[in-house]
């Protein structure tokens, strides 16, 4: 047996990092989460907004930013790097140095006076050095931990020992120039690493002008200029003139794809990022016209193609296949784009303004962490993973997510964090968690049927409220509040000493509702809520009003009024406070099993990763067989997928937790997370059988599309890329000879009106089969019909050996298919003529084909649909089971407890689908690994006496959390998926629904608080 | 009536709007003294009536934004 | 016609259909019919359809915490075009289920509106309201009046779009489906010209007549709250007396809360006794639904109501971004 840890040491705190920690913190497993910069966050601050949902970026990291600040289970270091580790997998010594921040974390209450006073200005690397910063400063607005630090590079003191106006200027004495590095030893069972990606430096591209030229810019500083909360705050403006441009050309593929600097390979995101940046431009200003030059669109994920096609129809985006080869500027800053087509013809054109799309390539310092933890690196620098074990470096124990080993975008950062934790855990001791709190609580006061007894208080915040706000006036004012017992003033409310205040006046005054007059309860609510019911008070008698970040903050220059604005929203918090009613937190038990749905690669997976955690699965597959699409594939580029197959069979039949259920259908799934019941209906049998378990995974994959075109089915030779493994596998091929000529059509029945995406594993699946073709047959002609070949990441690689090879590559247009037509129509076996039109030569050109391949999409399963209604989760206009959310909840559903994996979720590839299924089951296991969870305080709840049972709330619920009772014909509130959103609330005509927490009563009582048409007639 | 200054209610959505209120004040972003702001936790909460109701209590605007 | 109908029902109530038929009869007063409750086949003796049977019987099925359809297994309803609509709102909203309920379709050519009657009349006390062709003769203390039938015609039945069931057990005569009514909006239409202060200023007159009775709200078939908001202590959503903002509060929200559920029967137009104009409000509320969500009440059973589905390509124009 090896030896198990209870903890985890994850490098590099960007989104994929944040997701891994999160991971392991739900399933109770301590982690120590290191980082860089000052900082956690990583690439996504940096981002205006996501593709292809243009979410902001910022709004759906920061939730998850301040979770791992919060979570009990994750400790975060900042400016701290992983000096070494030892031992052995399951236990690890790691040795961490946090650099000293000369700030002291406790003190600082990130009012930013200290920067303002700093003599020293430099350039901002988070704002791409579009802005200047101080040498003390906050690495970015919403920063975690949202202290300043102090930069020693740069600091006066600390290089030339004079200055320390900081420490003059800060009021919370927080300043702390004898600060030392420290470091920490720590022992953890298995490292995660997360560390990311750079971007490429364009300064060594001298023809496209950048630096020297001002207008041209990079995606990520273009990226900084759109975002609302940049350095330009949002306005686009050339950076050599501050001119609004007109026209804007993005060129792609700018250190990507380009065997000279050794990036042979694909940065995955750029396309979808330059449309995106394209559109989001265009929205900013309405008369711009972008352009963009590529070579191959590569919009291959999840509902990118539709965006692709939007920022076409919808934004007027011009895209130009060509390659860009030189930029000159004119006298007023324009840009003078020298680009050349694929037939040779060069053209030029003028731009106001450039973006070179920037390639993505391995972190600066990744060679010096991989001596240090001892992992080896890939031919390109990237970490060294394989293809069927993705998650895994070349050092045991120590795995990798995000996109340290390959270019990937955000979704698929997040699916390789939690599938990394699921490689975490055989290192790890796991125990279900109980619901007891350890610390030793206070019992809480009953204060039901009492009077309300408000205390108030009002945090001067240093100077940060109280150098604008008339503090004392504020305290005094809502001493005359009806209900007040107590107020009065505190320094820094959120100290230690002034929260021991809050809970003396507590007992003092026998106070039963607390109002805080501060900063933002976002941040500062839940520290509140925890000092009151240290006091035996119910957390949720408590309120704050935001009289900092939204009042003192925002009016600097208006004190009267300020302060004038203070006094109401102390009144509206109290009159809210008037009316809070205790609220529990309900516990929901949770069954430790799952069952998967369908017997693929991802499900065997997924099931195998619960199984070796210690959770009993159900896995039901629908056939008589194993291994769902995987038994159709034959070749790959490095590995034997068979032998991959065989492997994951191997290893689910021996494991004993695993419950196999073959030919089974599922008839029958009830109940909700942590209390699933589904009803299961072998194939022959009328003897149903009832499963009992905590999650859901759906697994059920995808099918081969059949081809309606390309005359598919007229003649043996016309075949599918599947049915073409086959042949290659037996060696055997139509007219029993080896065929000279072989034809691929991309694209079939994808990219189309009606079926508008990308089915992703074709091109690389075209590449594939055609390299092992020519090996087979060295002098076979093989030409890929193609609309954009999307060989993404290291794909790229095999595409340009190909093209060393001799494979020819024609590009069509959908508006100009090949045309397809049979040799001898009485011939069964009949070869095929293939005309289409070439652009290089101009002209259509003729193919006798020995063998057409038609490279058909991936469709979703019909079936999809009845479980979609069975669990009550959502499919996407394709069909394909729509996820939680496209960018940080990619294998999550919206309904808690079903998760989701593999070619239902959308085409992709063996490795993809290991990633995803390894995420499904470590997602499930955040659930599954506790005895029970706790359901939200903030939810509704059905004043069943109003209610009619009319159903818009059931259907409006996005949570699924709400049903109609049929028998008592009353709307029921689950408890366990409540989200608390109060959108049923806003639909119920009865006024039979309420949110606790947020009730009618109390808002209606926050609304009238204010003497208003009083006040406006003074 | 030529110093007469609306004053706004503005619900904002706890996870977006609210925290963009905050943001800005971060920034230190100035802007007019005339609203005040009820932290709701979601825009779906926002009952119909909540606008009718806040226009009676003397409110001149709503701001709804989530 | 009329002895058609009576047969069907006696038949649907020999045969057990249904255990009670809704329909209407002679009113005490001329130009207005009352409901008539038949249970037994010789009940329906009593039975008229004619101009004056105005009354959306169908809110007999939810009225009273739907104590009619509780007592009894099955319910048959006499129905026009709107009130066949009510029943599938109540389908759709779990207050009925559709095989409980065995639907009555008539061909309906229009009800007469009684206030119209009481113009048409100058206000004198009316004997008598009879129609031929499209004339209606009306008479009456020191009256005798002949008017074309569309003066006196209920604005809902002018122009009504569904005047006849889409969803039925049995219909007497021939059933359309649909109408052209290319002037369906044309009071909106209008309504919509006017500025925001005019159109403020018409609501605000409108509804400060308001004596705060309910009727409109108790006849309608489409409120069916067991209490309804206006009646709520905890919280008190608004205040009850006539107050005006109070009042203009109580028709907005009840305007919202029939949004996309609204059929136009015009039970609340003929109820008003201080005579509001609450159709306006109504069909602004109709016309925005359809153009927004391409959805009207009461059309089809397996349809999803407008205000409780989101659609990603539905218009968002309320949205500044």
């Amino acid at each position: 047996m090896s030896l198990k840890s209870r903890s985890v040491m994850v490098v590099g705190a960007g989104i994929a990092g944040i997701q891994a920690a999160l991971d392991l913190a739900e399933m109770g497993i301590k982690v120590h989460l290191v980082e860089e910069s000052p900082s956690i966050g990583g690439r996504m601050p940096q981002l205006d907004k996501t593709f292809p949902t243009n979410d902001c970026s910022m709004c759906i990291l920061a939730p998850k930013m301040s979770e791992s600040v919060r979570h009990p289970n994750i400790k975060i270091y900042t400016t701290s790097i992983v000096d070494s580790v030892s031992g052995v997998p399951g236990n690890f010594k790691a040795v961490i140095t946090e650099k000293a921040k000369y700030v002291n974390q406790e003190k600082c209450v990130s009012c930013g006076l200290c920067e303002e006073k700093c003599p020293v200005k430099i350039d901002d690397e988070f704002d791409m050095k579009l802005r200047k910063r101080g040498a003390i400063s906050r690495y970015f607005l919403q920063s975690i931990p949202s202290e300043y630090t102090i930069d020693r590079r740069s600091c006066l003191y600390l290089n030339k020992g004079v200055c320390r106006i900081c420490e003059k200027v800060c009021p919370a004495g927080a300043i702390d120039f004898d600060d030392k590095d420290k470091q920490y030893e720590i022992n953890v069972g298995a490292v995660i690493l997360s560390s990311g990606i750079d971007t490429f430096n364009p300064i060594h591209f001298g023809n496209f002008g950048y630096k020297r030229y001002p207008n041209v810019v990079t995606s990520l500083e273009f990226e900084r200029m759109l975002s609302a909360s940049g350095p330009l705050g949002g306005h686009v403006i050339r950076p050599g003139d501050h001119k609004e441009p007109k026209s804007l050309a993005f060129i792609q593929c700018v250190g990507s794809r380009d065997e000279n600097i050794n990036h042979n390979y694909c940065s995955s995101a750029c396309c979808m990022f330059a449309i995106k940046e394209a559109i989001i431009a265009k929205e900013h200003i309405k008369d711009l016209q972008p352009s963009i030059f590529y070579m191959d669109i590569r919009a291959f994920g999840k509902d990118f193609d539709k965006y692709y096609e939007k920022s076409k129809s919808k934004y007027g985006v011009e895209y130009i296949k060509s390659k860009v080869s030189d930029i000159s500027q004119d006298d007023e800053g324009n840009l003078i784009l020298k680009y050349v087509f694929e037939n040779g013809e060069i053209q030029y054109k003028k731009f106001d303004m450039v973006v070179l799309s920037i390639g993505l390539q391995p972190r600066n310092n990744i060679t010096e962490l991989a001596e240090k933890l001892n992992f080896n690196l890939n031919e390109f620098g990237f970490c060294r993973s394989d293809a069927n074990t993705p998650l895994n470096t070349t050092s045991e124990g120590i795995y990798v997510c995000g996109a340290m080993n390959a270019p990937k975008d955000i979704p698929e950062s997040v699916t390789t964090s939690s599938g990394a934790v699921a490689e975490t855990l055989k290192f790890l001791r796991l125990e279900r968690q109980d619901l007891t709190d350890k610390k030793g609580a206070v019992p809480e006061m009953d204060v039901s049927g009492d009077r309300p007894r408000i205390g108030a208080f009002v945090c001067h915040c240093g100077i940060n409220i109280a150098g604008v706000v008339d503090v004392k006036a504020v305290a005094e004012h809502a001493g005359t509040q009806p209900n007040v017992e107590f107020s009065g003033n505190l320094i820094y409310a959120c100290s230690q000493d002034c929260m021991n205040t809050i809970k003396e006046k507590i007992k003092e005054h026998n106070l039963n509702r607390i109002v805080v007059a501060a900063c933002t309860p976002r941040t500062h609510e839940p520290l509140f809520r925890e000092t009151i019911s240290e006091a035996g008070l119910n957390p949720y008698l408590f309120e704050m009003a935001n009289i900092r970040d939204q009042c003192s903050w925002a009016h600097m220059n208006e004190p009267e009024l300020a302060t004038a604005k203070s006094k109401d929203l102390i009144s509206m918090g109290i009159a809210k406070a008037r009316e809070l009613k205790p609220l529990k937190r309900l516990p929901i038990p949770i069954d430790p099993r799952a069952m998967v749905i369908g017997g693929g690669l991802a499900g065997m997976t997924a099931a195998i990763s619960l199984a070796e955690a210690g959770h009993e699965v159900y896995l039901v597959e629908k056939e008589n067989e194993l291994g769902g699409n995987l038994r159709n594939i034959f070749f790959n580029f490095e590995d034997d997928p068979q032998e991959l197959l065989a492997d994951t069979i191997d290893k689910l039949r021996k494991n004993r937790l695993i419950h196999i259920h073959m030919s089974t259908e599922i008839q029958k799934i009830d109940g909700y997370v942590g209390n699933f019941k589904s009803t299961l209906l072998k194939k022959g049998s009328d003897q149903p059988v009832i499963v009992e378990h905590g999650a859901v995974i759906i697994a059920t994959g995808a099918d081969e599309h059949e081809s309606k075109e390309y005359l598919y089915g007229e003649s043996s030779r016309i075949i599918s890329q599947v049915e073409l493994e086959r042949m290659m596998k037996d060696k055997k091929f139509p007219g029993g000879r080896k065929p000279q000529n072989v034809v691929m059509i991309q694209c079939v029945g994808s990219r189309e009106e009606g079926k508008m995406y990308c089915s992703r594993i074709c091109c690389t699946k075209a590449v594939k089969n055609a390299g092992v073709l020519k090996k087979m047959l060295p002098n076979a002609n093989i030409y890929i019909v193609y609309r954009d070949v999307r060989t993404y990441g290291f794909r790229e690689k095999y595409y340009s050996e190909l093209r060393g090879k001799g494979a020819m590559f024609v590009h069509y247009t959908p508006d100009n298919k090949p045309e397809v037509a049979l040799v001898n129509d009485m011939d069964p076996d009949t070869q095929v003529n293939v005309t289409v039109f070439d652009p290089i030569v101009n002209r259509n050109i003729e193919i006798k084909a020995d063998l057409l391949v038609l490279s058909t999409a991936v469709d979703a399963k019909k079936e999809n649909l009845d479980l979609a209604k069975m669990l009550k989760v959502s499919l996407n206009t394709d069909g394909m089971f729509l996820e939680a959310h496209a960018k940080l909840r990619p294998v999550d559903f919206a309904t808690d407890g079903v998760f989701l994996a593999g070619l239902a979720h959308g085409p992709k590839d063996c490795s993809e689908s290991i990633t995803q299924a390894k995420a499904a089951a470590s997602r499930a296991m955040t659930f599954l690994n506790k005895k029970a969870v706790l359901a939200e305080g903030t939810i509704c709840e059905v004043n069943e006496s109003r209610c009619t049972a009319c159903g818009y709330c059931e259907q409006i619920c996005a949570y699924n959390a709400i049903e109609i009772n049929k028998e008592k014909e009353v709307a029921k509130v689950n408890d366990a998926l409540c989200k608390g959103c109060g959108a049923c609330v806003a639909s119920c005509r009865c006024g039979a629904l309420d949110l606790r927490g947020f009730t009618n009563e109390q808002m209606f009582s926050a609304f009238e608080s204010l003497d208003i048409i009083n006040v406006m007639n003074e | 009536m030529s110093n007469w200054e609306p004053k706004i209610l503005a619900l904002l959505c706890n996870w977006c709007s609210y925290a963009g209120a905050d943001l800005a004040g971060v920034s230190r972003m100035q802007y007019p003294p005339n609203v005040r702001v009820v932290r709701i936790p979601c825009s779906g909460r926002v009952d119909p009536l909540f606008i009718v109701k806040t226009l009676q209590s003397g409110y001149d605007g709503l701001f709804v934004s989530g | 016609m009329l002895q058609e109908l009576k047969d069907t029902v006696k038949k649907i109530l020999e045969e057990k259909k249904a255990d009670i038929v809704i329909g209407w009869k002679k009113g005490t007063l001329p130009g207005i019919a009352t409901p008539l409750f038949m249970e037994y086949p010789e009940d329906v003796g009593e039975l008229i359809f004619d101009h004056t049977c105005r009354n959306n019987l169908t809110s007999y099925l939810t009225k009273d915490k739907r104590k009619l359809s509780k007592d009894h297994a099955k319910v048959g309803v006499i129905v026009k075009g709107c009130d066949a609509r009510s029943v599938v709102l109540y389908a759709v909203e779990n207050q009925v289920k559709r095989e409980n309920v065995f639907i009555i379709g008539v061909h309906c050519e229009g009800m007469y509106e009684k206030k119209k009657l009481r113009a048409a009349a100058e206000g004198k006390e009316i004997f008598s309201v009879k129609s031929s062709g499209n004339i209606v003769t009306i008479k009456g203390r020191d009256l005798e009046k002949s008017v074309p039938e569309k003066e006196v015609l209920s604005d809902s039945c002018i122009y009504c779009r569904y005047p006849d069931a889409r969803e039925y057990d049995v219909f007497i005569g021939e059933p359309r489906k649909e109408v052209d009514v290319p002037e369906e909006f044309s009071s909106v239409n209008e309504f919509e010209k006017k500025t925001a202060e005019e159109r403020w200023e018409y609501i605000t007159e409108e509804y400060s007549k308001c004596i705060r009775c309910y009727a409109c709200r108790n006849v309608c078939p489409s409120c069916y709250c067991n209490e309804c908001f206006v009646d709520q202590n905890n919280p008190q959503w608004i205040g009850k007396t006539p107050e005006t903002t109070d009042s203009i509060i109580f028709h907005l929200i009840r305007n919202i809360h029939i949004a996309g559920r609204c059929v136009d029967c015009g039970s609340c137009v003929t109820a008003c006794p201080v005579e509001i104009d609450l159709r306006i409000m109504n069909k602004k509320v109709e016309k925005e639904i359809r153009e927004r969500f391409g959805y009207t009440a009461g059309l089809d059973i397996n349809e999803k109501p407008a205000m409780a589905t989101f659609c990603e390509h539905e218009k968002q124009d309320f949205i500044m971004s």
